[in-house]
């Protein structure tokens, strides 16, 4: 699945990811295998500020994934 | 009603902006208009090289132009203009400009308060300060979020 990261998270690990996931996945599920795969992001991902969007829309952790989605997690956003 | 929200990758120039916004807005009372700028020195008190300022391709904008509606439907104004950078700004830049047109001053006070609030804790960017102490990414204070909570 490819995984995309915006912000300081990009910083970390990169704009793009491939990521293994076992389908059924939930995003929380995916985000919980990426704190584990990736200490460098660990803290940062269990940011509440931190969102996840799927299809350009911001979607919970319980949405559920299909193998071709793509997911975007942005770092806590900052304007002005 | 007209709302305005703009993306600008250059440099803008927010009296050209003002002039646009009062222009448009012949026949209100009121024009009311914030202009924040890139400071000379970073959170380390080093001097500033640049900001910059990164964004989503399709979301910035989203939520600029969000922001931008939902102030011309809460307040009484008849003009909503918000441009916005993105890219590398050095120190004394404009990095936005948040303004209102209405009949009467109070209701063009308060969009463009609003409109500032919503923008340091809503609008899609990821601001770092790039100086002589390397890069540091830049978040919303808690007075920022507390700010936004006044409007709830």
């Amino acid at each position: 699945m490819k995984v995309f990261f915006y912000g300081k998270l990009a910083s970390a690990i990169g704009p793009q990811l491939e990521v293994p996931i076992k389908a059924p996945c939930s995003v929380g599920g995916l985000r919980r295998q990426l704190i584990a795969t990736y200490p460098q992001v660990a803290e940062s991902l269990q940011d509440d500020r931190v969102k996840a969007i799927v299809g350009e829309t911001v979607v919970g952790d319980d949405h559920p994934l299909a193998a071709q989605d793509e997911v975007e997690f942005l770092a806590p956003v900052s304007g002005g | 009603m007209s709302v305005v929200a703009r993306l600008a990758d250059l440099s803008f120039d927010p009296a050209a902006e003002l002039h646009e916004l009062t222009r448009a807005a012949a026949g209100d009372g009121a024009v009311v208009s914030f202009v924040g700028l890139a400071r000379p020195d970073t959170a380390e008190g080093a001097a500033l090289e640049h900001l910059v300022l990164e964004h989503h391709p399709s979301l910035t904008q989203e939520s600029l132009e969000e922001i931008a509606r939902a102030a011309a439907e809460r307040f009484d104004v008849s003009h909503i203009r918000v441009v916005h950078r993105c890219g590398s700004l050095t120190a004394g830049e404009p990095i936005v400009f948040a303004a209102a047109a209405a009949r009467h001053r109070r209701p063009a006070f308060e969009a463009a308060d609003y409109l500032m609030d919503r923008l340091k804790t809503e609008a899609v960017f990821w601001k770092r300060e790039e100086g002589p102490l390397g890069s540091r990414w830049i978040e919303p204070r808690e007075a920022d979020y507390a700010d936004r909570g006044r409007w709830e």
